[in-house]
């Protein structure tokens, strides 16, 4: 039969003389170099192509180009004209947009408020977020001011800081007008820093 | 450096673990027939590698299990690629699981003293075999639900105990976010682990043996695993990761439809289990009952190869576990080609594969366009007038009307015709069966202009199906309409008259207000209404005008051309429209429609719901998301 198993009798190291009936020949020196040239190359080759696709993945956070979003400006719509008190006192208005987490879209989701004011034209929205270490600002209407309720950070109406509680004042953000509807860029800063740096 | 080597060795001893590695004497030298064994170490390095990274993008729920995997797929960067190499070194594997043991088989590498390391063997086949069963499930779609279905319900057909089995492995009575979780942690978790355990055994074991030498190899010079045999190894390796990558540029992994258990899938197993799929459907076998196809047979088999080194230990049983091999791999190639052959030829088969895949392109369109909603992206399809309406079409409109000569979703009405002897009639669509004849007119490219000048120029063939549908329908072939296109044949067939026929067609067509057939000449349009009322063509006259017979308050005006000439007599106000089509379809006898001489079944709310209505009427009358052509 031609194909009998045969044990083995390992054995054919460098050191140790050959246990073989015949003796065992090292490759010729320059093919057994190609060949491991070429066991190390195509061996390294086939292991990284799983693993550079795997990465390339991976880094999708980073790598990726991706679309400039949904086609707006970044402007959400906050409220009406008509709603805000015409002696300029701050009213709190909720922002809603569609938010898309991965593959989902969540539709009319709050993305946060703000406090909008109205002086004679012009609008001013500031985050309600205190700069100190981020809760919501109050308005208290009796002072006339914004009130941080955690650690007691206080600013005036156009949301300058009263004390040394917060480290600057009220982040305000960009208002554009449309006809008779106010729009917000809303956007959250890191808190407990001077400068305003978006998030 | 070398100082440092010599630290990291004198510490570890790495240099004798290399030596031991790689100085693998190899009697005889390196040979091709020895890759079997590396590659397929390969094949799971890769699944392991791959399939760790996939891991960080998947989310295993019913809700998000094909959302996290159409978002790998088509969203994220090489995505397809990542998942493309998992998806076909699966395949590959299970080509290369059959090679390496029917090599071992063949070269007697299963006799003594290797028994114990044959049956490692064939622990490690059950793993991998439990690693894609597993794994096809995972991507929640359309196929691969159905698919696993089947062998979950084989596993409930165990006798005793099956419908424990069945529950444990679902996690539950039924499909759902458990039967994701188990079967993500046994493809995942489990399997893995014991697969890198059994290996590790198999290869001890294989190495404490040594290599089952050639006998062609004996007298010849001792070889060595470092390093030709590696390097042949590696070019092994090579070749699979070549064709994977191969068939990941050119197929791609498939991703259809997410999983909907409403839904109708022409459902198979992959292609290495479509041997036992067929094996099932002979009748012979089935009649035996699913656990002795699927439980038992395939037992009865695994308990002979499992005792293959008994049996093997005479000259004699050696060639009949060879033999036996061969029969039975012969047999399971003979049965896989007989059911690609088959569903190749099975018209109704390749018509639902054609519609699960156009559900597939369709849904990653509607994803891509609109976000997927929190309940999944199965909502996008089931709220689709494109995916809907043809379904639709079929359940409640096919038993009548054709589309395109089918039913809307490509499937041909069929009926068994019977023989003298009550027996059924091989017919043109091979399954013994023949058309069934349509009782009512052919709805492709209802209400385009196509469909009008069809009406006007060719009657007869446009309803001719109405012969079928008794007395009244012969009405239609009969009645006042049927003889006018007979009567003005010769006019509106007149070549010079061309020009007024496409402009009454024009008009005629404006009217649904469709957006899909582009936009109206209004030159026609208003050529052809005054065709429309006055019958006059540009040589010679209709018999009468339209608008003696049919109501028709024109789009985009408030005067009426005319009322009509009464009941029975279809208005053609926004003839075609989505609110005309409503309306018909809610109450095609009504006065304004067919009057008494209505055929069709009035789909009131009980037999089509106002979302249906509204799904079907925006199919048929092109008012969807078309796909943008580049």
């Amino acid at each position: 039969m031609a194909d009998q198993p045969v044990e083995s009798s390992p054995s054919c190291e460098s050191s140790s003389p050959c246990q073989h009936s015949v003796s065992c020949h090292p490759l010729e020196p320059r093919r057994g170099f190609l060949a491991q040239v070429g066991a190390i190359v195509i061996g390294g080759l086939v292991g990284l192509v799983p693993f550079v696709a795997g990465t390339l993945c991976f880094l999708d956070p980073i790598l990726r180009k991706r679309d400039s979003g949904t086609g707006t400006d970044g402007f959400q719509r906050a409220a009406n004209l008509a709603e805000l008190p015409e002696d300029g006192t701050p009213e709190r208005f909720t922002l809603r947009a569609d938010v898309t987490d991965a593959w989902t879209i969540y539709r009319n989701r709050v993305l946060g408020s703000v406090y909008l004011r109205k002086i004679g034209t012009q609008v001013i929205a500031f985050n309600d977020t205190c700069t100190h270490l981020g809760c919501k600002v109050d308005y208290q209407a009796s002072n006339k001011r914004f009130f941080c309720p955690c650690h007691q950070s206080a600013f005036n109406l156009d949301g300058e800081k009263q004390n040394q509680t917060p480290p600057r004042n009220m982040d305000v953000l960009e208002v554009e007008v449309r006809g008779e509807e106010v729009f917000v860029k809303y956007q959250n800063f890191f808190t407990a820093r001077p400068d305003k740096k978006a998030i | 450096m070398k100082a440092l080597l010599n630290w990291l060795d004198s510490r570890t001893g790495y240099k004798n673990l290399l030596h031991e590695a790689l100085n693998e004497p190899i009697p005889g030298g390196a040979r091709w027939r020895y890759i079997t064994g590396s590659m397929l170490t390969f094949c799971f390095v890769v699944q392991a590698i791959t399939g760790l990274f996939l891991w960080s993008g998947y989310a295993p729920s019913t809700q998000t299990a094909w959302e996290s995997v159409y978002y790998i797929q088509n969203e994220m960067f090489y995505g397809w690629l990542l998942r493309g190499i998992h998806h076909f070194a699966a395949q590959a594997m299970m080509v290369v699981l059959g090679l390496h043991f029917l090599q071992v088989v063949w070269d007697g590498a299963y006799r003594a003293p290797r028994e114990v390391n044959f049956w490692l063997g064939l622990v490690l086949m059950q793993i991998v075999i439990g690693l894609s069963l597993t794994g096809y499930l995972l991507p929640w779609d359309q196929k691969g639900y159905y698919a696993t279905k089947v062998a979950t319900n084989i596993a409930g057909a165990t006798p005793l105990i099956g419908q424990q089995v069945q529950a444990i492995a679902q996690g539950g009575s039924a499909y759902g976010h458990h039967t994701l979780t188990r079967f993500f942690a046994l493809h995942a978790g489990l399997l893995p682990a014991l697969l890198v355990g059994f290996l590790a055994l198999h290869i001890y074991v294989f190495r404490r043996h040594g290599i089952t030498v050639h006998k062609s190899a004996e007298g010849k010079p001792v070889g060595k695993f470092w390093p030709t045999q590696v390097l042949y190894d590696a070019v092994g390796c090579l070749v699979v990761l070549a064709a994977v990558l191969i068939l990941t540029w050119t197929r791609g992994a498939e991703l259809s439809a997410p999983a909907d258990p409403g839904e109708d899938f022409p459902a198979r197993p992959e292609w290495y289990f479509l041997f036992l799929f067929r094996f099932l459907e002979f009748e012979a076998i089935s009649r035996l009952g699913v656990a002795f196809g699927a439980i038992i047979v395939p037992g009865i088999v695994m308990t002979l190869i499992f005792l293959m080194p008994f049996i093997g230990k005479s000259k004699f049983g050696h060639q009949l576990n060879r033999w036996s091999l061969v029969v039975l791999l012969v047999g399971v190639a003979a049965l896989t080609a007989l059911t690609i052959y088959e569903d190749n030829h099975n018209e109704s088969h390749q018509a639902k594969l054609k519609f699960a895949e156009r559900d597939a392109h369709r849904i990653v369109e509607l994803a891509r366009r609109e976000g997927i909603p929190q309940n999944g992206a199965r909502e996008l399809l089931v709220r689709d007038p494109y995916s809907q309406g043809p379904r639709l079409f079929a359940r409640h409109c096919s038993s009548c009307h054709r589309f395109d000569g089918h039913d809307g979703t490509g499937q041909h009405i069929l009926k068994a015709v019977l023989d003298a002897e009550g027996k059924p009639v091989k017919g043109a669509h091979g399954n013994l069966s023949e058309e069934e004849p349509a009782t009512a007119a052919d709805l492709k490219d209802f209400g385009s202009r196509e469909w009008v000048l069809r009406v006007l120029t060719d009657y007869d063939k446009t309803f001719a199906p109405m012969k079928n549908a008794g007395e009244k329908g012969q009405r239609f072939l009969d009645g006042e309409m049927a003889g006018w296109c007979r009567e003005n044949k010769a006019v509106l067939s007149d070549p010079t008259n061309a020009g007024s026929v496409t402009a009454l067609v024009e008009f005629l067509a404006a009217q649904s207000g469709r957006a899909d057939h582009g936009t109206f000449d209004e030159k026609l349009v208003a050529a052809g209404k005054d065709i429309f009322e006055e019958g006059a063509l540009k040589s010679g006259t209709l018999s009468s005008g339209c608008v003696d017979c049919h109501a028709m308050k024109a789009v985009g005006e408030t005067e009426s051309l005319g009322d009509g000439a009464g009941s029975g007599y279809p208005t053609l106000t926004g003839y075609a429209g989505s609110d005309w089509l409503k309306r018909f379809l809610r109450t095609p006898g009504h006065a304004d429609f067919y009057g008494d001489n209505n055929v069709m079944l009035a789909f009131d709310t009980l037999r089509l719901s106002d979302d249906e209505l509204d799904l079907l009427v925006k199919w048929m009358t092109g008012d969807y998301y078309h796909t943008q052509k580049k």
